[in-house]
């Protein structure tokens, strides 16, 4: 019974509207990550279930309790923040006592809780130390632990990754996912980091500007996004969007080819969307689009390839292995009609 | 590592003394006149007069007067009462309390006791010290205002409750200094630490209390440090309202060094009773630097 349930929630600084009614359903044991880009209100959103920040409207529910005017204490949470927030002057251990002890948790069950979150987390050996003189990633480890020992209904993180080095961060993601496994808690996480809301969550809620985009799991927004927006924001590389122009047999590409497609809403297309990985390369005389290679990025497994058409628009293609390609040289595109997308004027998605 | 300065300059030891020169001539002027102190509390050097002349070395006569007369110990005292309550309690435990408290709080609000309590520090000490006189003597605006409209005779504050007055003029004058310096410091407390105790479930004071004091801590015992000193040797304000006065009930040991040195023109006895502040700012001052300290 720890489901979270926001009902047209509204956050307001003064005039200033950051969050513009935002429902959605969090259902018990579900991992769930806000995304977007930074400003969307996504970090407001949390710290208004934290009890942090005020609601200026809607309703709160965190285990079927309504939870608006109760204070963050009581209402079952426990937060992990981006600068991990540890006592300074406290030891590991004291900092991961601190809110049982406020709460006059009797001292062995005290004791009892912290060892076992401390054995969870692989800490056992620090908790004399000060938060001063351990690694960023232990400091984390602490800030989750802290979280652990109060047992909450919900975990909320706030960018807990950020401040850490890129392979930290790779191995921290899979250690949080992990403790989800066993923690079976609710966990609520904000990140602007796709890759992290790809991989961990079950459920991504993608916000921009105070609003829900799209709601789904990781390939659900990944094969479906209902807008550019969530089209561009998720995933690894940006999708490629292109201008196009609706004929009565298919779409006017740039560069005066035709892609021959037939769709109830083909008049309404105004710009075709397409994943890097989906774009193959061609041949002079089948190819959809073509243009100069301005930039190539070899990782080794697969490479990025910019490619100019002459209308001034930039494709990027994603390709396999280390492709032998020089820059300036013509690159003839393919764009597979299976995995397009295509959107109105309004950037919706025409399905 | 060795040798980052200029080549040129590490080379010419004529052009390095020259640049070293200021900072020489600042400890010689700093060292010769604690020297200067030092040796003449062992004579009865005088202002006028023979002795001011013809003075003659007494060994620890003046240091023995320190606790044989009356005065020095009497002083001591007061001094202490005043440093205790004015400072360590009053600026100290009020600027904090300010500081938490407008922390956080609408600009306007803020904007308008930081602006009260400054005037208090900006204003000259003896503008303010007439100023305390004349709010506090028997035909004071205290009287007018409460006093007499309550149908109780006047009170002369100054002169009956005069270290109280006293204190409670430099709470007024010095709070400020501790206000901005505790403001600083709990700015530099990271909002996240305070709001993880607020998850915790710490109520305000507890968050004050076990969470923002304990981290300020080396910023409590630079305060303390300085305004213990400062205090403790504070001259102006006390003098232009008491005098250390009535009797000598008001007389710090700065008052009491005046009198005696400039008043009385024991130069002598003066540098003796200098002399010892200076050990005994010295002895608080190693013991707040101890406080300083990181904890092991």
């Amino acid at each position: 019974m720890s489901d979270v349930t926001l009902r047209g929630i509204r956050k307001s600084y003064g005039a200033l509207e950051v969050v513009h009614g935002v429902d959605l359903d969090i259902k018990s044991g579900e991992f769930v990550v806000f995304v977007g880009p930074s400003g969307c209100g996504k970090s407001t959103l949390l710290r208004m279930i934290a009890g942090l920040e005020p609601i200026t409207g809607g309703e709160i529910s965190i285990g079927g309790r309504v939870v608006n005017d109760v204070p963050s204490p009581q209402r079952g949470i426990a937060m992990v923040f981006q600068s991990y927030a540890l006592y300074p002057h406290m030891s590991v251990y004291e900092n991961m006592a601190f809110g049982l002890k406020l709460a006059k948790t009797p001292k062995a069950e005290v004791d009892q809780r912290v060892r076992e979150a401390a054995r969870i987390l692989q800490i056992e050996a620090y908790l004399d130390r000060m938060p001063k003189a351990l690694s960023g990633g232990q400091r984390q480890r602490v800030a989750i632990g802290r979280a652990i020992v109060r047992d909450p209904k919900v975990f909320l993180f706030d960018e807990p990754l950020s401040n850490l080095d890129a392979s930290l961060r790779a191995q921290t993601r899979v250690e949080i996912a992990k403790l989800h496994d066993t923690l079976d808690a609710t966990m609520i996480y904000v990140t602007h980091d796709q890759v992290e809301a790809m991989t961990l969550a079950d459920r991504i809620v993608v916000l921009n500007s105070g609003r829900i985009e799209q709601v789904g799991t990781p390939l659900e927004l990944y094969r479906e996004p209902v807008n550019t927006f969530v089209a561009g924001f998720i995933a690894s590389q940006r999708m490629n969007f292109i201008d196009v122009s609706a004929t009565g047999n298919g779409l006017q590409l740039p560069g005066k080819k035709m892609l021959a497609l037939s769709h109830p809403q083909l008049s309404q297309v105004r710009t075709l969307g397409v994943r890097p990985e989906h774009l193959e390369l061609a041949d002079a005389t089948t190819a959809d689009l073509s243009g100069k290679l301005a930039v190539i990025e070899q990782f080794g497994e697969y490479a990025l390839a910019y490619v100019e058409l002459p209308s001034g628009e930039a494709i990027t293609i994603k390709l396999e292995g280390a492709p032998d390609l020089q820059l300036h040289d013509t690159i003839h595109i393919k764009v597979p009609v299976g995995v397009i997308h295509l959107f109105d004027e309004a950037g919706r998605a025409l399905r | 590592m060795k040798n980052q300065a200029n080549p040129w300059l590490t080379s010419n030891l004529w052009v390095l003394g020259l640049g070293m020169l200021p900072a020489i001539l600042l400890i010689g002027i700093l060292l010769y006149f604690t020297a200067w102190a030092f040796a003449f509390s062992f004579t009865d050097l005088a202002l006028v007069g023979r002795k001011s002349v013809e003075w003659s070395w007494v060994g620890l006569e003046n240091f023995e007067r320190l606790f044989t007369r009356r005065g020095f110990l009497e002083s001591l005292w007061t001094t202490v009462i005043f440093v205790f309550f004015s400072a360590i309690v009053g600026q100290s435990v009020l600027g904090f309390l300010l500081a938490a408290a407008l922390r956080g709080s609408r600009s306007m609000l803020r904007s308008v006791v930081e602006v009260c309590i400054m005037l208090g520090w900006l204003l000259p000490d003896i503008v303010a010290a007439f100023l305390w006189s004349a709010t506090t003597a028997q035909t004071g605006l205290i009287n007018q205002l409460i006093i007499t409209p309550l149908g109780l005779p006047p009170v002369n504050f100054i002169n009956d409750y005069a270290l109280p007055v006293v204190t409670i003029a430099n709470i007024w004058k010095g709070t400020a200094w501790s206000y901005l310096l505790f403001s600083a410091a709990l700015d530099s407390v990271s909002r996240e630490v305070v709001e993880a105790a607020k998850v915790d479930g710490a109520t305000p004071l507890q968050r004050i209390w076990l969470v923002q004091l304990p981290i300020i801590r080396p910023h409590i015992a630079t305060n303390m440090l300085f305004i213990t000193i400062w205090t403790f040797t504070y001259f102006p304000l006390i003098f232009a309202m008491t005098g250390g006065g009535p009797g000598r009930q008001t007389e710090t040991l700065a008052v009491f060094l005046y009198n005696q040195s400039f008043a009385r023109g024991n130069l002598g006895f003066g540098s003796a009773i200098s002399v010892a502040m200076l050990a005994i700012v010295g002895f608080l001052s190693l013991f707040y630097l101890r406080l300083l300290r990181e904890p092991k």
